[in-house]
């Protein structure tokens, strides 16, 4: 009889433990990147504000890099502004093309939208990495905003917005997906990260035809809904054919150092969202 | 009572420590050390075999829902505090782990302590990283990460448990 008893305790524990890990396996195997980002987002409401006091603290070390950064950014823009201005006076002496001119090119600059944001958590350990920025809902973040660094080189984009936080999907997942293009070249390739080294990511599916060196610098092909066309992705490496010896496999080294990320620029494709939101209209009327 | 409150404190500083602190740190992609598997290292030998298993899975769930990994905490850590039991067996051996009248962590030898420390993350790695790939596609790589981060853990794990067992547990 005690024998008995004791056998059932033992069974007791091992069956609660097969439960539980086929609770655990089930939900693991239903889980997507997609519900770990909400998931995340939950969590940041209670943890959210701790995380950011300590990225603040390790923000401070970075500064004096990043100040560098934004001074030679601005000076760049600074020498992109002067050859508008001098158009502008130019164009000023004619004002039938100023009136023609200043409808065409502010529906062009309305295409998108900038807004800035401070990342508070950010993993590169993990084969489905994400970052957390500290700008959410109520500053206007949209899920489905691309995520760059101040020097325009391509982070992610936004999947997941709370009130107050957002979370990124960066190239650094083995999720992340996009399609880029070797700059002056129109030939496009899927760009993905095999999880092996977080300062590649690899292009896939590019034509033969395609002509290009090591080093040059590849793009955002404007084909992904979440890019504008000509974000920066990296440089060129390495190239290999495929197995098939149909297209090339390239190797990419990132122009963003996803290992020190601080400050970052999202920005909103407005058409992007026009389009969605007429697509859903009309899946909704049917 | 007092003992139960200390590990209360203990669980949280190491939830702590693994969200805020160790996943923060960019050292790369090879350093990934799990190392909130110390509260169920550190969690008293004579603790009923369904308790350990049990604290196991909520430190578990705990850590997957901050990080958002779906249920995959749970699950190697889960596994850990079922098997506790016999990877105990196999790094002390049956006369002095269960035979001594109060079992306690500090009782045992330094290099008994460190062959239990050993098995426990690595039974918990190997689970973790193998389920987080979900392939033996790139399996020198999966176990790269997993010596690296795991020699990292266990030199953490065994200054935290003897900081515990030895300095805040005994007074």
């Amino acid at each position: 009889m005690y024998k008995l008893i004791e056998f059932i305790r033992r069974i007791y524990v091992v069956l609660l433990f097969i439960l539980i890990e086929a609770i655990a396996l089930n939900y693991y195997a239903r889980s997507s990147f997609y519900t770990q980002a909400k998931i995340l987002a939950h969590a940041n409401s209670v943890t959210g504000a701790l995380q950011q006091s300590i990225f603040s603290l390790r923000h401070y070390f970075t500064l004096r890099s990043e100040n560098e950064m934004l001074a030679q950014r601005v000076a760049e823009l600074e020498n992109t502004l002067t050859i508008y201005r001098e158009q502008e006076r130019q164009t000023q002496t004619d004002t039938l093309t100023m009136a023609a001119m200043d409808s065409t090119m502010l529906a062009s600059l309305s295409q998108y939208r900038y807004t800035t944001a401070r990342v508070i958590s950010n993993t590169i350990n993990s084969s489905h990495n994400f970052i957390t920025l500290n700008r959410g809902r109520q500053h206007g973040v949209l899920v489905d905003m691309a995520v760059v660094t101040p020097d325009g080189a391509m982070v992610g984009y936004v999947l997941e917005c709370s009130e107050r936080y957002s979370i990124v999907m960066p190239m650094l997942n083995t999720e992340f997906r996009t399609s880029g293009k070797i700059s002056g070249d129109e030939h496009f390739g899927s760009i993905s990260w095999d999880g092996t080294s977080p300062h590649r990511v690899q292009m896939s599916e590019l034509t033969k035809y395609s002509e290009f060196e090591i080093g040059d610098e590849v793009i955002a092909s404007g084909l992904s809904q979440y890019f504008p066309e000509g974000v920066r992705i990296g440089y060129v490496e390495s190239l290999k054919e495929n197995e098939n010896h149909t297209s090339y496999d390239v190797e990419i080294r990132l122009a963003a150092d996803m290992t020190r990320l601080s400050n970052v620029i999202l920005i909103e494709n407005t058409n992007y969202t026009e389009i969605y939101e007429l697509e859903n209209a009309a899946r909704s009327s049917h | 009572m007092q003992k139960q409150i200390l590990y209360a404190v203990a669980f949280l500083v190491l939830v702590m420590l693994q969200i805020f602190l160790l996943d923060n740190i960019a050292l790369g992609l090879y350093f990934h050390p799990l190392i909130y598997t110390a509260f169920i290292i550190m969690l008293p030998l004579d603790l009923k075999h369904i308790w350990v298993m049990l604290l196991a899975a909520l430190m578990g769930l705990t850590i997957d829902l901050l990080t958002g990994m779906g249920g995959l905490n749970v699950i190697a850590s889960t596994a850990i505090g079922f098997m506790r039991p016999m990877l105990l067996n196999a790094a002390v051996g049956h006369n002095t782990a269960t035979d001594d009248t109060m079992p306690a962590l500090h009782r045992l030898q330094a290099k008994n302590l460190a062959w239990y420390i050993i098995l426990m993350v690595v039974v918990h790695s190997l689970l973790y990283f193998l389920l987080e790939t979900l392939s033996l596609n790139n399996l020198h790589h999966t176990l790269l990460r997993l010596a690296v981060s795991d020699i990292a853990a266990c030199v953490m794990i065994w200054y935290l448990v003897k900081l515990f067992t030895e300095k805040i547990i005994i007074k």
